[in-house]
């Protein structure tokens, strides 16, 4: 694309090195703003630049927080003898959004996978044992991918945690609600069978 | 097992190119560097949605595309499979049968069984035992969907134990843990595939000296033994031994990545002491043998693809096999030859049922 203005093009850029961005709805988005009044563009650039420069990752479990200790944490009410482990900061917003857990979480930062060059020493697993030392956990839920390279990690912290009297449990795998049967994998199937549940619970 | 009608789109030097088979014997002859080769590959990348060759889907894509596609036609019994093969480059490569995509590429293996003869098999007996592995799971591939699982997953693992080792040793830090926890997710994969490939050898061995026995006129004795660090000792005690190597060599020095087929004739290993008719006919009777346990197990003959055989195999032993393919065991056979008139010859004197393809750089008319 040719722009008549270098100021466009860095804008055009800038927006475009945001992923699901290109090249066209950069050019839309900075063309729109250009005719609106300055104050929106303030607006929109205000709120992201004190975001990042002021949000911080949780001292106790790595979750996005406004301060030291993120509200999860700092709350109280919540079960503290509960530990849910996940992957990414996403994950707790979807648990979160379940309204169904009460207890605390642990953001790992990722699952071990040597190919990609991330070993136990790159993940959170030293400050989640910490935590199980100071010994008010009485379970840690693994909430982490089915993946090959999940199993993996589930493997490696149940073995690291066997040393504490904690329980460790993972999440069910099953058939998703609104699914149909015929269409699940034999796998899940499988599990299912397996696992299946009382009728009345 | 019949593919009838084969199309191919930007497949090799195929730029577009619709045929219709023969269900008994199908010839293709040509120039070479024509494309016969490449149309068997055709046939096999939709039974096993790879190349045979070892060819890369981005070497696959006719020259300058970035996409290829091969439809085939085919039948077991009355009922139709239709197979599509649609690979995007830098795209995950979609296969359907039926018109419907399968979401694991595995769930298809084994579903059309097929064989394949090439010039380049005689390296099964004369290099390294990747090439004897690569033999004992294309088998128990098409044979058992459960053995194509575990073997994904095990490489998947064994991947990641191998690139934990180099890690660790550039990191100067071992992580005996990390280590125990993917040998114990190795664990359920070796124990399967090394029970199956013993079970294996022992339904292929006696069809496979059956079979040797009646392409040789000679009387050696043939044989084809399994051989496994698992036959002394369990898995957990061969992973826990050889650790300390592991770390030092920074790879997985034990498993079943690591098994071997012994062949040899009269006694003495086939690679240095047979000779060069002895190993012709020993690859070949591996193969057959192979066809003849698809349809054993499967209760129908697989898709037969000979290539270039005449390069490799003398005249008697090509006459010896074009004479077993009149038996009615053989079901549909794919040939390849570069002489037009002395395949024709042979299957018109073996009074086999068959049509005959002249292929000409990418273009294919069938020959009356």
């Amino acid at each position: 694309m040719n722009f008549s203005s270098k100021l466009i093009e860095d804008s055009v850029n800038a927006f475009a090195s945001l992923p699901g961005i290109g090249k066209k709805t950069a050019l839309r988005l900075t063309l729109h703003l250009l005719s609106m009044p300055p104050e929106i563009s303030e607006g929109l650039c205000e709120p992201v630049l004190k975001m990042r420069k002021e949000i911080q990752f949780c001292a106790t479990c790595n979750n996005i927080s406004d301060t030291v200790v993120c509200s999860i944490c700092s709350n109280t009410a919540r079960d503290q003898s509960v530990i849910c482990v996940v992957e990414s900061i996403r994950d707790i917003m979807a648990i979160e959004n379940t309204n169904q857990y009460r207890g605390l979480f642990h953001v790992l930062g990722g699952v071990i996978s040597p190919i990609e060059g991330v070993g136990p020493g790159d993940l959170n697993i030293e400050s989640l044992m910490d935590r199980v030392k100071a010994g008010t956990s009485k379970e840690i839920i693994m909430a982490i991918s089915p993946t090959i390279d999940g199993d993996t990690t589930i493997f490696y912290l149940s073995k690291q945690l066997e040393a504490f009297d904690v329980k460790v449990t993972t999440l069910a795998r099953g058939i998703s609600f609104g699914g149909e049967l015929e269409y699940a994998d034999e796998l899940t199937l499988g599990r299912s069978i397996a696992a299946r549940r009382l009728y009345e619970e | 097992m019949q593919l009838k009608a084969l199309t191919l789109t930007n497949f090799k030097n195929y730029e577009s190119q619709t045929l219709e088979f023969s269900t008994k014997v199908n010839g293709l002859v040509g120039k070479n560097g024509t494309g016969k080769t490449n149309l068997l590959d055709a046939i096999y990348y939709l039974c096993m949605c790879k190349s045979y060759f070892g060819m890369p889907d981005s070497a696959i894509a006719r020259h300058e595309q970035d996409f290829f596609r091969s439809e085939g036609h085919f039948y077991k019994e009355e009922e139709e499979f239709k197979v599509v093969a649609k690979v995007r480059l830098r795209k995950k490569k979609e296969l359907e049968c039926n018109d419907v995509p399968y979401s694991k590429l595995s769930e298809h293996i084994g579903l059309l069984p097929v064989v394949v003869i090439a010039p380049d098999d005689t390296r099964l007996a004369t290099e390294g035992s990747e090439h004897r592995r690569r033999f004992a799971n294309e088998i128990l591939s098409q044979l058992d969907r459960e053995y194509l699982k575990h073997l994904i997953h095990y490489n998947k693992v064994l991947a990641q134990r191998n690139a934990a080792l180099k890690k660790m040793a550039a990191e100067g830090r071992h992580d005996d843990a990390l280590l125990e926890v993917y040998e114990t997710q190795l664990l359920p994969g070796a124990i399967y595939i090394y029970e199956k490939r013993q079970q294996l050898m022992q339904d292929f061995l006696p069809i496979f000296t059956k079979t040797y026995a009646a392409i040789s006129e000679e009387r050696e004795v043939v044989t084809c033994a399994y051989k496994s660090a698992l036959h002394n000792k369990s898995m957990e005690q061969l992973f826990a031994e050889s650790r300390t190597k592991d770390k030092f060599l920074q790879r997985t020095t034990t498993g079943i990545h690591r098994d071997d087929l012994v062949f040899s004739v009269n006694e003495k290993p086939v690679r240095r002491f047979a000779s060069q008719g002895q190993l012709k006919s020993f690859i070949l009777a591996l193969k057959l043998a192979q066809f003849e346990l698809f349809r054993q197990e499967k209760g129908s003959s697989p898709i037969l693809l000979l290539d270039d055989i005449f390069d490799k195999l003398d005249e008697s032993r090509v006459e010896q096999l074009i004479q077993l393919l009149s038996k009615d065991t053989f079901g549909q056979v794919f040939i390849t030859d570069a002489h037009k008139h002395r395949l024709a010859e042979l299957l018109a004197q073996a009074n086999l049922d068959h049509k005959m393809f002249l292929v000409d750089d990418g273009k294919v008319e069938i020959l009356d």
